[in-house]
């Protein structure tokens, strides 16, 4: 573990809701970087529990599949002493005939404290926190926009391991049109102090590359040279049927991550995937289970850091 | 019916700001525009030096009426653009059922007339129930009162239709409206193709899906010798199609709308993806506003129009990806102008942005209606009056419109129509001015 960069002084926390990375200053992502460190210690204790949320109710309401995400926010909600509920809902709202407005009212007349959403469409989280007079809102993947928590977990594993970020470079490989984890680990690292490179089949780039601040480069190996984090994007099959690129198999030579492509990047460099991953397809086993990945410890870095969001904006830091 | 006198009023005429300061309406046409006219047994409106315009024409509005009376109806629409100093509103076919038949034009115009505000005149489908197949009776509907033929919402689905369309109007029935979209390039988008949907990963839409249809109505245009009037531009290079295609010589029109002029993409992103900023043609890039100015100045564009797409509450207040394209705008979209054009463009002169809210529009529509948007002896007696100095803070719940928000809601704009006359009746008035 790395000493406390110079940054990180005592501040006040002024946010309630998280919809996306942009509202953290750097000062404010170091000093949360400083408390997931310790909340990762109480994963460590034989009783992992602490009582910073207890009394308080945890919703997490998901309105897509994603078992990794939920079960990573109901660990560190119990971690903390929440009272945890689960609200999955298939489909969307709309198919459930009740309008989001109704279900964010229900939610707080059931006397929920803390609401943490996976919703399918862009700005639902942000919708979300309009609507809620009292209870605060985690955003846990509003659609293709944002992604909050795994950027600061992204960030979380690379400080643990590189230490002070700025002028580090960061490689992200794949879809990056489709990407809320790549939209939100750009403005992360970004406001960290990182360079930011992107690569993947220009299909599956944003036309506007510029407005993200971050270069393209076509080629992933330039992409990656010297490079000290490689990030590999989630790939969904039916990007395929959509035509965005021809084949798995042709993906995979061109932009798939084998030990070839790190041979490119600093010795020593990072391998990251948000998960779940596809083996074959962004992502050859040999680095996946490689030296240099550290994709599990990422797992585990998502739930120190969604405890400490947690603590810092639904528990005794306000 | 009576006399009324308006006096001390700076009078825009339709094309220009005139010496004269009195306007005579009797029997709801204008009888004199002068100085000291005869006053005896008129009613006397005093200016204070506030603006006469005649009444404003908006060539496209949606009405939900039949089928969405929920969101809409025609008598809340008329009522609406009343309060909005547009005294003659061209109601969108797109409704359930489609207006693609005589009896339904006619059930548009009874029920305009019913309400008792502004002048609603029907516009027809190009096809059958709007489906894109067969031509629909667009003689008969011209008959019947139909002013335009449009399957708005949607471009004319196939090129042999729009070319059928083009040949069969001709030059001596109403003007078909295309909305200008190639819908392979549209299927799902949410947003402008470029840096709005690069930041929110909201599936964009090209402004090269507008192109791709403009340059097919031009060449259709060419080939036939028809006309064609393309409804609410968004984007630059669409605009410099059509004005190539009118340095040529072609019969091809267009407008733009009130939002597209004072908005772009910046205003989603700004607003945290605000479902209230969803529109179709989307907000598109700063470059593409300053574009639309361009062509406002050099007369590439012929009229601005609200494209008013009311949505009630309930439909329109959700998360941005899952609401509705449209922004309700007639009750605010004048004020919006000016307030934009005084803060923006100060050198733009006023004439030229009311030019294109009266008499361009009007010079569009049939024979019938062609003394709209004009202050002149003789006249239909539509008259809005503005005062420049008005200030007011946008407050939807107000409305009579059914839709309750829009993207200057809580916003203070100054320039607001004040009272609306239709044929020399009152509709609206603002309690608080005057």
């Amino acid at each position: 573990m790395n000493a406390m960069p110079s940054e990180v002084g005592q501040i006040v926390w002024r946010h309630r809701n998280v919809i996306d990375v942009d509202c953290f200053t750097r000062e404010e992502l170091y000093f949360l970087l400083d408390q997931a460190r310790h909340m990762e210690n109480v994963m460590d204790r034989p009783i992992k529990k602490v009582p910073v949320l207890r009394g308080k109710m945890a919703v997490n309401l998901f309105f897509e599949n994603s078992t990794r995400t939920r079960v990573s926010f109901e660990l560190a909600e119990k971690m903390l002493s929440a009272d945890v509920v689960n609200w999955s809902v298939s489909g969307s709202s709309h198919a459930k005939g009740e309008t989001m407005r109704d279900t964010a009212w229900t939610l707080e007349a059931m006397g929920a404290d803390i609401v943490v959403m996976r919703h399918g469409a862009v700005g639902s989280a942000q919708y979300l926190a309009s609507k809620l007079k009292r209870a605060i809102v985690l955003n846990a993947g509003d659609g293709t926009h944002a992604h909050p928590t795994q950027a600061l977990l992204d960030l979380y594993t690379a400080w643990k391991h590189l230490g002070n970020l700025e002028g580090k470079k960061i490689a992200l490989v794949g879809d990056v049109l489709h990407s809320r984890v790549a939209r939100s680990d750009i403005i992360a690292f970004k406001t960290i102090g990182c360079d930011v490179v992107l690569s993947g089949p220009p299909t599956m780039m944003p036309r506007e590359i510029n407005s993200l601040g971050c270069r393209y480069e076509k080629d992933p190996k330039k992409a990656v040279e010297n490079a000290d984090m490689v990030y590999l994007l989630r790939i969904q099959k039916e990007r395929q049927q959509d035509g965005l690129f021809p084949s798995v198999d042709e993906y995979h030579r061109w932009w798939g991550a084998d030990d070839d492509l790190m041979k490119y990047a600093k010795p020593g460099a990072l391998a990251m995937h948000p998960g779940p991953i596809n083996r074959g397809v962004e992502i050859a086993s040999e680095v996946a289970d490689g030296h240099q990945s550290v994709i599990l410890e990422q797992v585990r870095s998502g739930v120190a850091i969604r405890m400490a969001l947690l603590y810092l904006c639904g528990g005794g830091a306000r | 019916m009576g006399k009324i006198l308006f006096t001390d009023f700076k009078i825009f005429n339709g094309t220009e700001f005139i010496d004269d300061r009195e306007v005579l309406v009797e029997d709801g046409k204008i009888s004199k525009v002068g100085k000291d006219l005869d006053s005896s047994d008129a009613e006397v409106i005093d200016g204070y030096g506030k603006i006469l315009s005649p009444g404003f024409v908006d060539l496209h509005a949606h009405f939900r009426d039949p089928g969405g009376e929920w969101n809409e109806d025609i008598g809340s629409g008329a009522r609406a653009g009343a309060a909005g100093g547009f005294t003659t509103l061209i109601a969108m076919p797109n409704t359930k059922p489609a207006i693609s038949e005589p009896s339904l034009v006619e059930y548009v115009l009874s029920h305009g007339k019913a309400a008792g505000a502004s002048r609603i005149l029907p516009s027809g489908c190009v096809s059958k129930n709007r489906e894109g197949k067969e031509m629909a009776e667009l003689l008969k509907m011209a008959e019947a009162g139909a002013v335009f033929f449009t399957d708005d919402g949607a471009p004319i689905a196939t090129s042999s239709l729009f070319r059928l369309a083009l040949m069969y109007t001709g030059k001596d029935q109403p003007r078909i409206m295309e909305h200008p979209e190639e819908i392979s390039l549209f299927k799902g988008g949410q947003v402008h193709e470029g840096k709005v949907s690069a930041l929110s990963g909201l599936k964009g839409i090209p402004a090269a899906s507008e192109e791709i249809d403009v340059a097919r109505g031009i060449a259709l245009a060419r080939e036939t010798g028809g006309r064609v009037h393309f409804t609410h531009l968004s984007s630059a290079g669409a605009l410099g199609l059509i004005r190539q295609a009118k340095k040529e010589g072609l019969d091809v029109t267009c407008d733009t709308t009130f939002h597209h002029l004072t908005l772009n993409e910046n205003a989603v992103i700004n607003s945290g993806y605000n479902s209230r900023y969803k529109v179709n043609p989307p907000l598109r890039s700063i470059g593409d506003q300053a574009a639309l100015w361009e062509g406002m100045l050099d007369g590439t564009i012929d009229a601005i129009v609200t494209d008013h797409a009311p949505w009630h509450m309930d439909e329109k207040d959700e998360p941005f990806q899952d609401a509705p394209f449209g922004i309700a705008s007639l009750e605010c979209a004048a004020a919006v102008l000016i307030d934009f054009k005084n803060k923006n463009y100060p050198d733009v002169p006023l004439e030229l942005i009311l030019k294109q809210m009266t008499s361009s529009p009007a010079s569009l529509l049939p024979e019938k209606w062609q003394s709209l948007g004009r202050i002149e002896e003789g006249a239909i007696a539509d008259i809005t009056v503005i005062d420049m100095e008005r200030t007011r803070i946008v407050d939807c719940s107000e409305w009579f419109s059914k839709a309750r928000c829009c993207p200057w809601e809580g916003i203070a704009l100054t320039g607001w129509p004040v009272m609306t006359f239709l044929e020399g009746r009152k509709i609206w008035q603002d309690n608080e001015d005057l």
